[in-house]
């Protein structure tokens, strides 16, 4: 598949100045977005940033006041009964008093593109619990066999609302190798997620949602340094001059306490440059990368910091 | 959606019980209630017998608990848990999971009305016409879909602590007042007046009339026609105000 190919196809999801509102609450805002074929994007935000309305939307749980939703060109319901989407929601319930296996079964007999059930179990991980009733199972387990159910058949989009919520650290990077197995199937993965080192780690595409609105979008990458993606600290002798180092170009913060001074930059190289153009001497030098997390906290406070 | 049907059925039939209230447990009364009458005792004011009277009580109150008492409780308490949406992710069409629910239920409520009939003739000699046996179980059958119905709209109605409650009010309300655990001949002539329009009273008139080879009155089949157009109705509309909250 060529760049080119990727503009003029069908997007997998087509927000078109999507929103949606509660009461006084505008949940998600004039959202309009593209996912193309092969992705893994995830959907980043705080709480009521939005993120579960959009997959709502997406998934034609919820209706949108004005805009359009198409999933694969068409309505979101039509695509789920094409078979062409799997979902796992952060409040998806489970069948209780059935075995594992019995709920899978359910999940492949309903999915006009089915793989067998056995197959299914493996992939999940679930193998070993499929005897075992849904209401007997730990957290991690439950969100494994809504994995399952989401990947019963051989859907073509994938949609997954905060899926490692309740798995401990070895059973969240196993879930992510076998959801890496999916994309690398050519799927496309669309994740929301509060684990923002996961965005990082996982996702091609970062989508950062706040007040239902996209903040940002590009690669983890692109997301940090639009953030101020380094943060550079050094010690200072005497007196120090805070109006000069305000002065410094590619800041975006400065944060100077008794001789040390912390600065987030987008481009740390210059700034250090301009620091010795200064004529000061710092000491302590020390350059570092902001997480995502950091990242996101720098650009949502910046977005709130504009509209007060 | 045949095998989310088989599933909901082989849960049901997992439930001890539930199996227990709604198929042993109607018997159990019969017996308790009819034990000590002679063959020949009337139910005053209705021209019966003690055990015919209670046959179709009983096998009216096995199919009312069978399809009320699962599904209002199910219903609520897996809209809460998310399990409604994650059905709606799959092809399944919306009404398919009430649907379910409801032949689920149905399956449960026959055995109920015959482990009844077979515990009344055996027993109690009750003695009635094959047809009168088979219209019997078709009539109270059938008619169990009006409560069906008021099942699944309880279950879309309530929500959490609410639903068993209200649940138990309506079953035991409906019950008593219908008239299915003592005769509402028994009862003070204001309580006969509200009793009589009751869905109950008409469902188990219609089984009392084809015992004695009437044809069933038509204000009962009018009331029960009005109440299942009320509930399943009202179940409609709930499903769908719930579906577009969801």
């Amino acid at each position: 598949m060529t760049t080119t190919a990727v503009t003029t196809e069908t997007p997998v999801v087509g927000f078109d100045q999507v929103s949606k509102v509660y009461g006084t609450v505008r949940a998600v805002d004039g959202l309009s977005l593209r996912l193309h074929p092969g992705e893994t994007v995830a959907l980043l935000g705080p709480n009521g940033a939005g993120k579960s309305t959009t997959l709502d939307l997406l998934l034609g749980l919820k209706h949108a006041d004005t805009g359009e939703v198409r999933v694969f060109g068409t309505s979101p319901r039509e695509a789920i009964v094409a078979g062409r989407v799997g979902a796992m929601l952060q409040s998806g319930g489970l069948m209780d008093e059935v075995t594992v296996e019995e709920l899978v079964r359910l999940a492949c007999n309903l999915h006009p593109k089915a793989y067998g059930v056995s197959d299914v179990l493996a992939r999940a991980g679930i193998t070993q619990i499929a005897d075992r009733k849904v209401n007997k199972l730990s957290g991690g387990q439950a969100q494994r066999v809504r994995f399952a159910l989401a990947t019963a058949g051989d859907s073509d989009l994938i949609v997954l609302d905060e899926p490692t919520t309740g798995m401990d650290v070895s059973a969240r990077q196993s879930f992510w190798a076998t959801m890496r197995e999916q994309a690398d199937q050519g799927r496309t993965v669309l994740f929301a997620t509060h684990y923002l080192e996961e965005a990082d780690a996982i996702a091609d595409r970062v989508l950062v949602l706040h007040r239902g609105r996209l903040l940002a979008d590009g690669t983890a990458a692109e997301i940090k340094a639009k953030a101020g993606a380094r943060r550079i600290s050094f010690d200072l002798d005497g007196d120090i001059d805070e109006t000069a180092l305000r002065g410094l170009p590619f800041l975006s913060s400065v944060d100077i306490s008794a001789q040390t001074v912390r600065i987030q930059s987008t481009d740390a190289d210059a700034t250090v440059h301009a620091v010795y153009g200064l004529g000061l001497y710092p000491r302590n030098l020390e350059v570092a990368g902001l997480g995502l997390e950091q990242a996101f906290v720098a650009i949502t406070a910046a977005e709130e910091a504009q509209q007060s | 959606m045949n095998s989310l049907i088989k599933l909901e059925l082989a849960r049901a039939l997992r439930n001890r019980k539930f199996l227990f209230f709604s198929v042993i447990y109607p018997s159990l009364l019969f017996l308790l209630f009819a034990g000590s009458s002679g063959a020949d005792s009337k139910v005053d004011g209705t021209g019966q017998t003690v055990a015919m009277y209670l046959m179709v009580s009983m096998a009216s109150f096995g199919a009312l608990t069978a399809v009320l008492m699962g599904n209002s409780e199910r219903i609520a308490k897996e809209r809460e848990s998310g399990w409604v949406r994650q059905l709606r992710l799959t092809p399944l069409p919306g009404r398919g999971y009430v649907l379910a629910k409801t032949a689920s239920a149905a399956v449960v409520s026959l055995p109920s009305i015959v482990v009844v009939f077979v515990v009344a003739a055996v027993v109690k000699s009750v003695r009635m016409d094959a047809w009168q046996w088979l219209a019997l179980t078709g009539a109270i059958w059938a008619g169990s879909l009006v409560f069906a119905a008021l099942g699944v709209a309880i279950g879309y109605l309530a929500s959490g602590d609410a639903v068993r409650p209200i649940t138990m009010i309506t079953y035991f309300g409906l019950s008593i007042l219908g008239g299915l655990w003592m005769p509402s001949t028994t009862f003070p002539q204001w309580l006969q007046d509200i009793a009589k329009w009751l869905p109950t009273h008409a469902y188990a008139a219609l089984g009392r009339s084809i015992e004695q080879s009437h044809a069933p009155q038509a204000q009962d089949v009018a009331i029960l026609a009005a109440f299942f157009v009320l509930f399943a109705g009202g179940a409609a509309w709930l499903y769908r105000k719930d579906t577009l909250k969801a």
